[in-house]
């Protein structure tokens, strides 16, 4: 059983982590972050509860989503892509702006392709984290 | 803004309805065929509608950019053969779509294979419809990968899974060939727009115009099965009955027939292009023909004369003639109308008694009449007796060599109609052989005779029975047929307006009597089948396709294995010295061409700050703690440190988002390696001998060199400032965003990303299967036969 204060922090950061990550995403455009860093952030937070819960834990848990992931974030990036048709060309950037009162919106495709990042570096990152924690019966030979 | 042409609709409606399909689980409801069925039915109806326009020469096009910069578009084109191959595949496939739901009855797999089914609809329409060269090759590679897992259905079954990666490797590597050659001609042309290609002048004085042509040629052949590449098709014959009706009869092998009669017109006049068909064409149709009868498996037999099939539709293309072009139209649609029903037929067969061997079957005429009328109907038309469809694609064909050997051809005419003649004798025999051993005859010749145990049902049968009908009703519509959809199909074929001319009765001409004659040989062909099969059965058996074919592929996987054991073998240490070893010797080459003076102009006066020299200097500590530390743990940490003092080194010059990635994948590594070296026991390195320490060191000051070097050379090339210029202007007008380098990743370079989070997935697949240690290939037991036992490791 992992050390009591590993599972605190991991009752503590997790969903500050996952908060963290999200914030990064969504300032990415504008500020330093984006959906590559925002993924990295993300794949931490797996990694800490990997560490405080065991990796059976975590991979019952997420294991199976982790490849759906990764071909929804590469769905969600191509997809970004293909709605530039809209605009007259592959990859073009389509924008829409509106203004809810005080709330100024401005989302596009970048920001659908960005998140298509962020789904498959998390997905990656998780999956070699679970894969290289997996505790196997045999020892290594060394 | 876009406006959606029924072209672009229909792919992307059935790559659409393609999850969907799956995910409402089919297999649950009984009669699930007559909705798949409508997607395709949807589209033939459009494409009727369209017959009127395209056959008075109004073709409908659609082009939309994709990357215009580069003359890239999304260009389709609806001609007299677009129409006629879209017909055939959106007619078949209704049939197909509504038959697959009986076939697959309960089968909680049938929703996997409808959305294959439309996929490679999808990709199969797009290669008939596009008018670019590109997108037809991307289309193409779809209708390759959509047949590899339609094959490979039966994923448990080790033949269907060969079968299905030898089919695969054959057309992907031929698709290959095909794609540098339709490069050469874009690039020769100045447009990889199809219709442009066509009409471009002086195509075939253009450099390596012989190199396209062949090229061009290794992707049909492979595509449709052409000697010596035919093996596949047969192996593919472990596909779903469906499928072998639909993609291994009736259209994705005419993909190449199709590519080659879309290209005639522009490549027909060069010799290399007369010559390849005609021998090609000429040995396959032989082969198939002769080779089919030696078959009891009635799935196997149509497999070769659908072989056969395909090299008569190549070997018509070799002859510029309207004969030759009006031949290759009605070939393809009577093919599609007879071949298409009898391999659905056979799945039938199989479903009613279990077993699809000649030799166990008798009566079927009596105990399934609907089906064994069908069947009839089929073969006839196969056999090419009059009036069915199957004898007016015969009567062209041969009517096409009595041209040539008249007008011309000479010597070589007369023996290319007789090589025709012979080909249409043995499919007058083994249509007489099949009508005769499974419909007709009471008593079969094996001990164990099988019986209908599973009727079929209506809807089952009224798939291939409605296509036969049609086969059967042309003939008697015949100027209908031939003015809207065969003379356009030939104008296309032929680049030139071919007026319609097709008759069914001729009177006596030399063509029908050689089609008696063929009809007669083919007769005397069934009687002494038996003594027949009996010799064929004789070929030696290493003398075929599949053998050579796993020979090859099997010597590479030794090879590969052979490379890796001197490559990759030992530790960790010594792999890693090959690799960086590689990367200096390939490198240092480049250095040494170097003029250092002029291109390593070292601003020296250019001091670094103290916080500078302090990180360096940590860094460089840490790194030598690293090598010298005795424990993995120590090791570790001070490798940690390493980077942390990078990612200070990119806040110092205000790289925040470098720096951010780095400082998480440095924690991560750490985390990483920390978890993996934790339960390696033990915990103290052991001794490194002297000899392995001298080679690590000398591969460390080399790699170290390279790379001080390679970043002094970066920094030493005077960097253009209107890159970063346009960027820093253009982030926030074009691209609503301030922070440049995450524009850049996700808009302006957004491609290139695409790429890298498209590798990483691929890696992290790779990598599951590599940690879950997959073995990879086992090796077919007919290779190991003919070689001594394999050494004990």
């Amino acid at each position: 059983m992992p050390e009591l204060y590993l599972r605190l922090l991991d009752r503590v950061l997790t969903p500050i982590l996952f908060v963290v990550a999200i914030f990064l995403f969504l300032r990415g455009h504008n500020a330093p972050g984006g959906g590559f860093i925002a993924g990295l952030v993300a794949a931490a937070a797996f990694q800490l509860q990997i560490l405080s819960q065991g990796d059976e834990a975590v991979r019952a848990r997420v294991g199976q989503h982790l490849q759906p992931l990764a071909g929804i974030g590469l769905l969600c990036a191509a997809g970004a892509a293909l709605l530039g048709l809209i605009n007259g060309t592959f990859f073009q950037s389509v924008w829409i702006f509106a203004e809810l009162g005080a709330l100024h919106i401005e989302q596009g495709t970048p920001v659908l392709f960005d998140l298509g990042v962020f789904l498959v570096v998390v997905s990656v990152m998780t999956s070699f984290l679970l894969g290289l924690s997996k505790r196997d019966e045999e020892p290594f030979d060394d | 803004m876009l406006s959606f042409s029924p072209l672009l609709l229909s792919i992307l409606a059935l790559i659409a309805v393609s999850p969907l399909i799956w995910s409402v689980r089919p297999h649950r409801f009984r009669h699930f065929g007559w909705i798949a069925a409508i997607p395709p039915a949807v589209i033939t109806a459009w494409l009727l509608t369209q017959i009127g326009a395209v056959s008075e020469g109004r073709h409908v096009t659609a082009v939309y950019g994709w990357i215009p910069q580069f003359g890239l578009e999304l260009a389709f084109l609806l001609d007299g053969l677009a129409l006629l191959f879209g017909l055939v595949i959106a007619g078949i496939g209704t049939a197909v779509a509504l038959y697959t739901g009986y076939y697959f009855e309960d089968n909680p797999r049938q929703g996997y294979f409808y959305s294959l089914l439309y996929l490679f609809m999808a990709s199969m329409l797009g290669i008939v419809w596009s008018d670019n060269l590109l997108t037809l090759f991307v289309f193409w590679e779809g209708t390759s990968i959509t047949s590899y897992l339609l094959i490979a259905f039966n994923d448990e079954d080790p033949n269907a899974v060969a079968g299905g990666r030898r089919a695969f490797l054959v057309t992907a590597a031929g698709g290959l060939a095909m794609l540098f050659g339709m490069i050469i001609l874009g690039e020769n042309a100045g447009t990889y727009n199809i219709s442009g290609i066509l009409t471009a002048p002086d195509l075939a004085a253009s450099p390596a115009f012989s190199t396209a042509i062949v090229l061009i040629l290794l992707g049909a052949f492979t595509k449709s099965a052409q000697f010596p590449f035919h093996f596949w098709l047969p192996g593919a014959m472990s596909a779903p009955t469906p499928a072998s009706a639909y993609l291994h009869s009736a259209t994705m092998v005419k993909a190449g027939v199709y590519l080659l009669a879309r290209m005639h017109p522009a490549l027909n006049e060069s010799p290399v292009w007369f010559w390849s068909l005609l021998i090609i064409g000429g040995a396959t149709m032989l082969l198939g023909a002769i080779s089919a009868i030696r078959y009891f498996d009635i799935k196997a037999l149509l497999a070769y004369a659908t072989v056969s099939q395909l090299g008569i539709l190549v070997f018509l293309l070799a002859f510029d003639s309207e004969y030759a072009y009006i031949g290759v139209a009605v070939g393809i649609l009577a093919h599609a109308l007879y071949k298409g029903p009898l391999f659905l037929i056979a799945g039938i067969i199989d479903h009613a008694t279990g077993t699809r061997d000649l030799r166990r079957l008798s009566g079927l005429l009596s105990s399934m009449p609907a089906v064994g009328v069908t069947a009839l109907l089929s073969l006839l038309s196969m056999a090419g007796i009059p009036p069915l469809f199957g004898f007016i694609a015969k009567e062209t064909l041969l009517e096409t060599f009595f041209h040539f050997a008249e007008h011309g051809g000479g010597l070589l005419g007369w023996i290319v109609l007789a090589a025709a003649a012979v080909a249409g004798a043995f499919f007058v025999g083994y249509s007489f052989t099949l009508l005769w051993e499974v419909f007709l005859r009471k008593e079969p010749s094996a001990q164990d005779p099988a019986h209908v145990h599973h009727a079929p049902s209506f809807s089952f049968v009224l798939g291939p029975a409605a296509l036969v009908m049609l086969g059967t009703l042309a003939p008697f519509a015949l100027p209908w047929v031939d003015k809207s959809l065969l003379a356009p199909a030939a104008s296309s074929i032929g680049g030139r307006v071919v007026e319609a001319h097709l008759k069914l009765w001729h009177g006596f001409t030399p063509v029908l009597m050689t089609s008696l004659a063929a009809i007669a040989v083919g007769a005397l062909i069934f009687v002494l089948r038996d003594r027949l099969r009996a010799i064929l059965s004789r070929a030696p058996k290493n003398l075929n396709g599949i053998y050579v074919f796993d020979k090859t592929i099997y010597s590479i996987y030794d090879l590969a294995g052979l490379s890796t054991r001197l490559v990759q073998g030992g530790t960790l240490a010594s792999q890693a010295s090959v690799v960086l070893l590689a990367a200096v010797a390939a490198l240092s080459y480049a250095l040494l061409r170097t003029d250092w003076a002029r291109d390593l102009p070292i601003d020296w006066t250019n001091s670094a700050s103290a916080a500078e020299v302090i990180l360096a200097t940590l860094a460089v500590v840490a790194a030598i703690v690293t090598v010298r530390a005795r424990t993995r743990l120590n090791a570790i940490v001070s490798i940690g440190v390493v980077g942390l003092t990078v990612t200070v080194f990119f806040v110092f010059f205000s790289a925040p988002d470098l720096a951010l990635t780095q400082l998480l994948v440095d924690i991560l590594t750490v985390v990483l390696l920390v978890l993996v070296f934790y339960r390696i026991p033990p915990a103290t390195l052991p001794p490194i001998r002297f000899r392995t320490r001298l080679r690590n060191l000398a591969v460390s000051i080399g790699a170290g060199a390279l790379g001080f070097f390679l970043v002094l050379f970066t920094i030493g090339e005077p960097f253009s400032p209107r890159i970063a210029d346009y960027f820093m202007l253009n982030s926030a007008p074009l691209a609503h965003g301030a922070n440049i380098v995450n524009v850049i990743l996700v808009d302006f370079r957004g491609f290139d990303t695409l790429g890298e989070i498209t590798v990483l997935a691929i890696a992290a697949v790779g990598g599951y299967a590599l940690l879950r240690s997959v073995r990879l290939y086992v090796r077919p037991s007919h290779l190991d036969s003919d070689q001594k036992p394999a050494k004990k490791e």
